[in-house]
């Protein structure tokens, strides 16, 4: 039995567990820098949704993302429907609704119906490979992307509707996609955004305006954008110091234990803090990469490359926008802000990974 | 292949990001840490002026004067800043430490010590600046209405935003310590009147002083609205009221504008805007006598006898009667040999009379005897398609919808049939019936203008005229011929109960109402409008409790009308 849970456990890729994990650390402990003067106990909280975490990491590795793949389509069903349903509540209570309410827990379903279209479009792409015809796949597939995107933006989340887009994109190009319908979506792309910018609510509207012009809102956003680009660029080579930041200390930003957590890193660490970050970002990256280099089931090969495209994209845009490179969205940094169901997601996406890994043919 | 592609792009972002970092942290280190090192930055919001509201000649009702308050940045202020400023306040330390510590928009806001302070205030505090560090005044629009009391139950009143309210609002036009329109054109064009709020990004030095603008972004001013209210003739003709319980109303029939909708006791808006005075608008709220409420529009009544235009038309328009049917009036009615007497208002009686003779004497005996003959749902079908009972779309809050019974209504309502009894009631205007001020305002007016459906119009649209639409009822000329003919005899025959009413410079036509409001007096009804050939104007007087309506009300009226031809008077020609 021991030696049986002993080899389970060797099979698990290590670098890539350490690596996670390490960041889910270095989360906690900024977390806690942000956060200690209100005695809020964020940090505390996140160990335990760290401990949650791994125990959905494990559940995850050891059902297999074969299972994951086989109920894609259901569990796709399920985060639409918690999606309408959020939205049918917002309409009650008048207000933006992100969340539903389960007991005590709160959970935001758009964080799952990210891995649920990953899983199903992995799964519907895998079994459809482009030389069957790739018209009415790519139908498919965008309607697979399209439905989460426009409830998740209905919420109004802009943020984190945005990242449905990579995931297709990335997904599709893996697939095979070919160049020429890559260039036909980009510019359809372009035609229909006079009318998505037509459906965004006012102040989305002001935030890409905002965010190309940030004098527009000096009450707002554009004064965020400011307060966190002070915080990076004081922090300099070397920064201010584990829990000596200012900006961030003294409330200048916004949700500084979750959206804009990186600028408490690069403020107290430096430049050479936010680099070691990005490296270990990097390696987690690479280690993603030869997961999906080494398998040779279609299917698992695309869930690998849209898991990788969802949390690339994550950690661009938020690093992004906390230097003013990027606008200001919604978006959570992986495994480093605080909060539970991105964290949970977060672990189910390295399960499936880990268990692509596992699942690889060794010939 | 395309595996590679990605990996690329991955990297080669996260390279991009990383020398993105190095310029802003290494290269670029110095400019941020001297813009963090005391929070160079600070955010100054500018407010925006609120629009003006202006009546028919460009006179000002509502518009703003300069104010200074005092303000304080808490992060720059000194421990020996308290006991200066409780002096020069006049308040206990502890006052200014929990005003100082008030909630902020954002850090390093100054926070509001003392708004619209006194010039003395003002130059004191200038003289001591030196020994006030993060002291200052901020100089800003505060809200103030020239003209006071009058017309203000049109304007409404201003509040401070609740906490609610500025949560849920946008930055760019509620700030913490924002105004909002409580009641009346200030809330019903909050949205237009409202501005944009500005703000400007400066820096400071470490004592907090302004060392130059970084960024500015000029606040919008709120929209002008514009009213047909005449507010000098809208004065006077409070004048003649003031301080009775009352409401008079006077609406242009050539272009449906409203010209006066005046409602007394008022009360000043100033005091609402004014940071002492707390008392004062308590004191509102307190008065029996209620000033924030506008009679006219806004509270319902019966109408007593000038219903009875309604009843006759309706008859009229049914067949039931013709102007020569002749009833007799003893004094008294009984719906059957042993029941009630419902008394006519003179206890000797008119004797017989035809149509028009009951309008012009207000004989209740005739209209039991045509309400009897119409019944109830017509009596209630005519009147709301004169507009009583009815919706305006006249840009004004809190409109009483007033009450027309019938017999669906008294069954789903009191679980019981209507009586015969009640029906006479209706016919002569009490009972359960209700209407506002307002309402029979515009009643003199269709019935005026021949049957034309009226929306009184009180704004203006940017500079021109109002040009209202002509929506014709079909109720028969010839009829409404007749009701106006009862009205000029009501002032004009020596036996019309509105005589008092009469004015040397042309033919008057109206309808009194004295209507029952045991156990207080009656209210003082007039309605009608001048001249009776071609109209101008329809007018409404109503006196609550306050006596007759062929006294009372008919002497305002006559008050009124003078008024009126001192304005307009020159466009009316001569009697002939």
């Amino acid at each position: 039995m021991v030696t049986k849970s002993a080899q389970w456990l060797r099979s698990i890729p290590l670098p890539l567990l350490r690596n996670a994990l390490l960041i889910a650390v270095l989360g906690v402990c900024f977390i806690y820098s942000a956060s200690f003067r209100t005695f809020d106990g964020f940090a505390g909280r996140q160990i335990a949704w760290i401990a949650v975490g791994l125990v959905f990491f494990f559940v995850t590795v050891q059902l297999g993302y074969r299972f994951f793949l086989g109920i894609s389509y259901v569990f796709y069903l399920f985060a639409i429907a918690c999606l309408v349903w959020v939205d049918v509540a917002g309409e009650v209570h008048l207000g933006a609704q992100r969340w539903i309410e389960l007991g005590p827990f709160s959970f935001q379903p758009s964080e799952f119906a990210k891995l649920a279209a990953v899983l199903s479009l992995a799964n519907f792409l895998g079994s459809h490979p482009p030389w069957e015809g790739e018209g009415r796949a790519i139908l498919t597939a965008g309607f697979l992307v399209g439905l989460p995107f426009l409830l998740v933006m209905k919420q109004p989340d802009l943020g984190t509707a945005t990242l449905f887009l990579p995931l297709g994109i990335v997904v599709l190009f893996l697939w095979g996609l070919r160049y020429r319908y890559l260039i036909v979506a980009l510019l359809s792309g372009l035609l229909v955004s006079p009318f998505v910018w037509s459906v965004l609510k006012a102040y989305q509207k002001k935030r890409i305006l905002v965010f190309m012009n940030p004098n527009l809102d000096p009450l707002g956003a554009g004064y965020t954008a400011v307060q966190s680009k002070i915080a990076v660029g004081s922090g300099g080579l070397f920064g201010k110091g584990w829990l000596h930041g200012t900006q961030s200390q003294l409330d200048f930003i916004p949700e500084h234990h979750t959206d804009f957590i990186f600028s408490v890193i690069a403020e107290e660490m430096g430049f050479v803090g936010s680099l070691a970050l990005l490296f270990l970002f990097g390696s987690l990256f690479y280690q993603i990469f030869l997961v999906i280099d080494r398998t040779t089931d279609a299917k698992a090969r695309l869930l690998g490359a849209g898991l990788l495209a969802i949390m690339f994209f994550q950690v661009l845009v938020n690093v992004g926008m906390t230097f003013g490179v990027l606008p200001i969205t919604g978006i959570t940094l992986p495994l480093i802000s605080y909060g539970g169901s991105s964290l949970v997601s977060n672990a189910i996406a390295l399960g499936l990974l880990v268990s692509v890994h596992k699942g690889r043919s060794i010939f | 292949m395309r595996l590679n592609i990605l990996k690329g792009a991955v990297f080669g972002a996260l390279f991009l990001l990383a020398a993105g970092l190095f310029d802003t942290q290494v290269l670029k280190a110095g400019y941020y840490r001297s813009l963090s090192e005391n929070n160079r930055i600070r955010l100054v919001p500018l407010e925006a002026p609120r629009g003006r509201v202006l009546d028919r000649a460009g006179r000002l009702l509502a518009t703003n004067r300069p104010a200074y308050h005092l303000v304080a940045t808490p992060e720059d202020v000194t421990p020996t800043v308290y006991p200066k400023l409780a002096t020069l306040l006049g308040i206990s330390e502890k006052e200014v430490r929990k005003r100082m510590s008030s909630e902020r928009e954002y850090p390093f806001a100054p926070v509001l010590l003392q708004p619209d302070i006194s010039q003395k205030l003002l130059f004191q505090i200038e003289e001591l600046r030196p020994e006030l560090p993060g002291v200052s005044i901020q100089t800003d629009g505060i809200r103030s209405y020239p003209y006071g009391e009058v017309a203000s139950h049109l304007i409404g009143y201003l509040g401070k935003v609740s906490p609610e309210e500025y949560r849920a609002g946008d930055r760019a036009r509620f700030g913490l310590n924002s105004l909002i329109g409580r009641t009346g054109l200030e809330k019903l064009f909050d949205g237009q009147l409202r501005g944009w709020r500005g703000g400007r990004q400066v820096e400071v030095n470490a004592r907090g002083e302004m060392l130059r603008v970084i960024t500015e972004t000029p606040p919008v001013a709120g929209e002008d609205v514009v009213l047909t209210i005449d507010l000098e003739f809208q004065k006077k003709l409070a004048e003649i009221i003031e301080p009775k319980k009352a409401t008079v109303a006077f609406l242009d029939l050539k272009s449906h504008e409203l010209l006066a909708l005046v409602s007394s006791p008022a009360f000043d808006p100033n005091v609402f805007v004014s940071p002492g005075g707390g008392e004062e608008r308590l004191g509102f709220l307190r008065d029996h006598r209620s000033p924030l409420l506008d009679r006219g529009v806004s509270a319902s009544y019966p109408p007593g006898s000038v219903f009875k235009l309604v009843t006759a038309l309706a008859a009229l328009e049914a067949g039931k009667i013709t102007p020569h049917t002749t009833f007799h009036c003893p004094g008294y009615f009984r719906l059957n040999g042993r029941g009630r007497a419902f008394r006519c208002w003179r206890p000797e009686g008119h004797g017989s009379l035809d149509l028009y003779r009951a309008i012009e004497r207000s004989c209740n005996v005739y209209f039991y005897n045509v309400g009897r003959l119409v019944g109830p749902d017509t009596l209630a079908e005519m009147s709301r398609r004169l507009g009583l009972g009815q919706s305006f779309e006249t840009e004004l809050t809190n409109l009483a919808p007033g009450l027309v019974p019938d017999s669906v209504w008294k069954k789903s309502r009191m679980k019981e049939k209507w009586w015969p009894g009640e029906t006479l009631s209706f016919a002569v205007g009490q009972g359960f019936l209700l209407v506002s001020p307002l309402q029979v305002l515009r009643l003199s007016a269709i019935l005026a203008k021949d049957g034309e459906w009226i929306e009184p119009i009180l704004i203006r649209e940017a500079g021109s005229a109002s040009k209202p639409l002509e929506k014709k009822m079909a109720i028969q000329s010839k009829n409404l011929q007749v009701i106006r003919q009862g009205m000029l005899k009501v002032v004009h025959s020596d036996y019309g109960t509105g005589q008092l009413a009469r004015v040397d410079f042309g033919q008057l036509a109206g309808k009194t109402g004295t209507a029952q409001a045991p156990p207080h007096d009656p209210h003082a009804w007039m309605t009608g409008f001048f001249p009776f050939k071609d109209p101008q104007i329809a007018f409404v007087v109503m006196l609550e409790h306050g006596g007759s309506g062929g006294i009372a009300a008919a002497r305002v009226v006559k008050e009124a009308l003078q008024v009126w031809k001192e304005f307009y008077g020159d466009k009316v020609s001569p009697v002939a």
